[in-house]
């Protein structure tokens, strides 16, 4: 009980996901939760890129750039 | 809000090997200025040199594109895009277009070559011919030795001094593990910012070496610029493994990327020793440059039962 719902894009996606974590997360912790590397993938809340220490307020939008493209 | 360690602006990175965090701005600026250190400390362009620089559409290329064509309006320097176009359904067909219209943008010469036209197939056709002669084939293998041919056969026909890649620091560690899991010491040995002059070979020189790939992301980004954002149907095997290795030991122990380089660099001097002279001679079969009686893209045809590269075709230097 107490947690925060973001809101999850992914890059060139229409779909938004929800997910539910505790409060005080931080952008870090969500990429742990969806299973990515930060080394891997830029994060945009509310359309800001920010550094994964940023804390995550309830309601905000993330949205997850993949930026290892490969070939 | 988290700030910049040198402005106190909104962070937008954080750079976890140095121990700072970086706004907007201060990103930008501290990209471009190891971009130049990099041309500056390496020698790799200069002044009134014409440079030819590999753009797919991708973010590494279009951002290496933008900074050396500002680069060169400084510094007396003619700089040409070459775009090489594999042939990928669904992939290269979706970058090239953001190719030419960056290319357009900074009002630069731009020449695409085509697997197709120069080697008489795309990549998925011969990746199809391959995997049907041999299931596990990795079609990277394919496509990095026919690209680097016709990237350097562009540049040469182009008359270009130097031949700049994006390849950033991510890239350059991934193909030292790799050559070290190879145990492929000759390729190991030629890894380096600036490749030494050899007859028939443009000069490949690499100014976003030092540059972790997460950063030329962020700049593309920060920049605004229109990159192509999208995975290679073909990246995966042992490439792909080295690199998922990489990252993830690099956030659990920032700075190893660049700890791997530097040892490499260490070694070098001392690989020379090891690594048998290269013998300049012309491919019998396409007469471009190679060390062996055929090149690697001849060979690599040759084994699939196609026609490889008219030797009229090679131009000469």
């Amino acid at each position: 009980m107490g947690g925060i719902v973001i809101r999850v894009r992914s890059f060139g996606k229409r779909e938004i996901r929800s997910i539910e974590l505790p409060k005080r997360v931080m952008v870090a912790d969500l990429l742990k939760r969806l299973d990515l590397n930060p080394q891997t993938v830029v994060a945009r809340v509310n359309g800001k890129i920010v550094v994964e220490r940023e804390r995550l307020a309830d309601g905000d939008l993330a949205e997850l750039i993949p930026i290892v493209t490969g070939g | 809000m988290l700030k910049c360690s040198f402005c106190g602006r909104r962070a937008v990175y954080d750079r976890k090997y140095a121990g700072v965090m970086l706004c907007d701005r201060c990103m930008i600026e501290s990209v471009e200025r190891r971009f130049r250190r990099a041309i500056a400390e390496h020698g790799m362009i200069s002044p009134g040199e014409r440079v030819a620089v590999g753009v797919s559409g991708g973010k590494d290329s279009v951002a290496a594109m933008h900074m050396l064509a500002e680069y060169c309006r400084h510094h007396r320097c003619e700089l040409v895009a070459i775009t090489v176009d594999e042939g990928i359904k669904g992939y290269r067909d979706r970058s090239v277009p953001i190719a030419v219209e960056n290319a357009r943008a900074l009002g630069l010469e731009h020449r695409i070559v085509s697997f197709e036209d120069a080697f008489g197939d795309t990549l998925d056709r011969i990746v199809k011919l391959a995997k049907s002669k041999e299931p596990e084939v990795n079609p990277c293998t394919y496509c990095g030795v026919m690209r680097r041919s016709l990237l350097n056969r562009a540049a040469r026909e182009l008359g270009a001094d130097k031949l700049a890649t994006a390849h950033n620091l991510d890239d350059e560690v991934q193909a030292i593990m790799l050559n070290y899991v190879r145990a492929d010491l000759a390729r190991l040995h030629r890894l380096g910012p600036a490749y030494e002059p050899r007859e028939g070979f443009v000069p490949r020189v690499k100014p976003l070496r030092e540059i972790p790939e997460k950063e030329v992301a962020l700049y593309a980004l920060l920049k605004r610029l229109r990159v192509h954002l999208a995975v290679c149907p073909y990246a995966r095997g042992m490439h792909a493994e080295i690199r998922d290795f990489l990252n993830g030991l690099e956030a659990n122990h920032p700075n190893s990327k660049f700890m791997v380089l530097r040892m490499f660099e260490r070694l070098k001097p001392k690989l020379a020793e090891a690594v048998p002279r290269f013998e300049p001679r012309r491919c019998s079969s396409c007469g471009e440059p190679t060390s062996t009686r055929i090149c690697k893209s001849c060979e690599l045809l040759e084994g699939l039962g196609l026609k490889p590269i008219p030797a009229n075709r090679a131009a000469e230097k």
